[in-house]
């Protein structure tokens, strides 16, 4: 899949996930900030997402906490670290 | 903070793959004591999520006399707030020199340790602990669990150690015992598992939260024989967690209950203990007359004397007691909530939310939601509120009231769900009943829910039917008749319409949604909260989701009944 099918993608994963409401998948920025600032998300919605990103594309994130905290930054980062993850 | 043993090359902590030894944390301690001295101890900020960087702060403020003020969380507001009153943040503002200051038995009585808990002003709560508190904790937590870690293990964290669970269970017990500690923070079920797995033999501090997620996937069973102690605090730990957990590891949990004002207080291992808690020793617990435990305990550093240094404290849990010491926990009494380890005061927030100029009034609930607890929270908007919802929308609205309570507030405790309507109910006691608000979360935001809690008709006059979306919901407004057959012969003098007649009318509303009489399987979630009464006006509203069907009837004010039942369409067609 190309990287902004990719992205759309997780962008609904991440709303669907988290129950996010008043949130359209659509709206989210790609290079926005996911926790903290831009969406607000925070520790628990990271162990909710990391454990969706496996059951849905089969990829787990490694045990740095620097880099996840990396993949983990945006949508944009989130999908590069699945789209090489899955082709690994 | 020193076993009697400690040998120079024993290590203490593991940071970014490095081993601090013994010797050079004593040094660092030292030196770091001596800057604190040329500054004339005092208070400081300790901000870190490290076990070792906070380690070393507190053993040379303890040391030098000087006071660590811990910081709830990293929010730049709360930061700023704590900070004033201090001498900055170690070990950034401490003076670059001192002489080192060699290691001296502390003062048991010196203030030490300052911790912060949302209180129900708003404003951060401030928690003293004085050397005593923490030292004579860690001696029980060793006399309790030292056996169930073995000697030199490393202790692994994913709690922060500024809050009292992760402070003593992660940093000072470990310190104190001579077992080494990782530094880190950890987060992901991958970051702990991977850690874990490159050891003997280890124990690791948890919530239950993280403790969810690792039982759930296939990570922790490859750690059978490694992990040889596990805690959980900072929130009930679930059944099916507590097993899953044992299952896989071969030891079960070790929960623990404490509070920052009192300390450890009691522990539980499902195996031994099932749901009874077990006091540590040298707590004494009692019930109040209000049914909340009150404890006695040389940890705790609130409450009135109760003799040989121990305070006796109130907590707000419900409590039975149980022959032979121990006792259950039956829930809060207050509106105190945790969610991820964190206290949260609702009604601190509401009083937050209503400083906002958008809010006129605030009601939160906890809601459960995929194992954890979050905030929703229902408001009744101001005119500016009003306004600023039609002009910039709900998304923006909510994240601007979310970015109000950063101020105060940490950020997993902010509200998830946003409702926004014109009035909220009170009963006779001026209070919010919980039905009413929780059957606005129930139904998704921005629908007919929030119609539903508005004043209700202002002339009472029936309002007709009204199809939802796609004729999957139905909603009509009813008037209980003063001359209804079903309130004969109940209770005279004070009539009420049976639960049966209501649901009488439920099922009305669903044969006509369904086009035919519904079969109904039983009903599930059947409440009638509020008594209906001859003359009362009331929204009554069906919604049919799959074989689901839901039903509210209320007003305004009141939920009269509402539950969900499995219906089969009979022979008709759905529309």
């Amino acid at each position: 899949m190309s990287t902004p099918g990719l992205e759309n993608e997780l962008k609904r994963l991440i709303v669907e996930t988290l129950a996010l409401e008043d949130v359209d998948p659509e709206k989210i920025e790609p290079e926005a900030a996911l926790f903290v600032e831009g969406l607000g998300l925070d520790s628990i919605d990271a162990l909710e997402l990391a454990m969706a990103l496996e059951e849905r594309y089969g990829v787990q994130i490694g045990e740095d906490p620097e880099l996840n905290q990396a993949i983990f930054a945006s949508v944009r980062s989130l999908a590069a670290f699945v789209d090489e993850a899955r082709h690994r | 903070m020193r076993p009697a043993t400690a040998r120079p090359e024993d290590p203490v902590a593991f940071e970014r793959g490095a081993v601090v030894r013994r010797a050079e944390f004593e040094a660092r301690v030292d030196e770091l004591a001596g800057r604190i001295a040329a500054a004339g101890a005092g208070r400081w900020l300790v901000v870190s999520e490290r076990g070792l960087e906070t380690a070393v702060a507190l053993l040379a403020l303890a040391r030098a006399g000087g006071v660590a003020v811990l910081p709830p969380n990293r929010q730049p507001e709360t930061l700023r707030r704590l900070g004033a009153g201090t001498r900055g943040a170690l070990p950034r503002d401490a003076p670059a020199r001192g002489r080192p200051l060699e290691a001296r038995a502390p003062d048991r009585e010196a203030p030490w340790v300052e911790l912060y808990t949302s209180g129900t002003t708003g404003e951060p709560r401030r928690h003293l602990k004085r050397v005593r508190h923490l030292e004579d904790e860690v001696a029980t937590l060793e006399a309790v669990f030292g056996s169930a870690v073995p000697a030199g293990a490393p202790v692994f964290a994913s709690v922060p150690p500024h809050h009292i669970y992760g402070l003593l269970f992660r940093a000072l017990w470990p310190l104190a015992a001579g077992r080494p500690f990782h530094s880190e923070s950890l987060l992901h079920v991958q970051e702990i598992l991977a850690r874990m797995a490159r050891v003997e033999a280890c124990a690791l501090v948890s919530t239950p939260v993280h403790l969810r997620h690792m039982a759930a996937g296939g990570g922790l069973r490859a750690l059978r024989g490694r992990c040889r102690a596990v805690f959980s605090s900072a929130g009930p730990l679930d059944a099916d967690t507590a097993k899953a957990v044992a299952e896989c590891l071969g030891v079960s949990p070790f929960e623990i209950l404490g509070s920052t004002e009192t300390g450890g207080v009691a522990l539980r291992q499902r195996s031994v203990h099932g749901e009874s808690w077990r006091p540590l020793p040298g707590v004494r617990i009692e019930r109040g007359e209000d049914g909340t435990l009150i404890v006695s305990s040389p940890f705790a550093s609130e409450g009135e004397p109760a003799g040989g240094g121990a305070s006796r404290f109130r907590m707000g849990d419900r409590v039975e007691l149980e022959h032979g010491g121990g006792f259950r926990l039956l829930g809060r009494a207050d509106r105190e909530v945790k969610i991820a380890g964190l206290r949260l005061s609702l009604p601190a927030m509401e009083r937050a939310l209503e400083q906002h100029a958008w809010v006129a009034e605030a009601v939160l609930l906890a809601r459960e939601r995929g194992g954890e607890t979050r905030v929703a929270a229902a408001l009744v908007p101001s005119a500016a509120g009003r306004a600023a919802l039609a002009r910039h929308g709900r998304r923006a609205v909510g994240a601007a009231l979310a970015e109000h309570l950063a101020a105060d507030f940490d950020p997993v405790l902010r509200p998830r769900s946003w409702r926004y309507v014109d009035g909220l109910p009170r009963n006779a006691q001026g209070k919010v009943p919980r039905a009413a608000v929780e059957a606005l979360f129930r139904a998704g935001p921005a629908d007919g829910a929030e119609r539903g809690l508005r004043a209700g008709p202002a002339d009472g006059a029936e309002r007709g039917l009204r199809a939802g979306p796609a004729a999957r919901r139905r909603e009509r407004w009813l008037r209980v008749p003063a001359d209804l057959p079903a309130l004969e012969g109940h209770f005279e003098g004070h009539p009420v319409v049976p639960g049966v007649a209501q649901l009488g009318w439920v099922m009305e509303e669903a044969a006509a949604l369904l086009g035919s009489d519904p079969r109904v399987r039983g009903f599930e979630a059947l409440k009638f909260p509020t008594p209906l009464r001859p003359g009362d006006a009331a929204l009554l509203r069906v919604e049919l989701e799959g074989p689901v069907l839901r039903f509210w009837l209320g007003e305004g004010e009141r939920v009269f009944a509402s539950g969900r039942c499995v219906v089969d369409a009979g022979g008709g067609e759905t529309p």
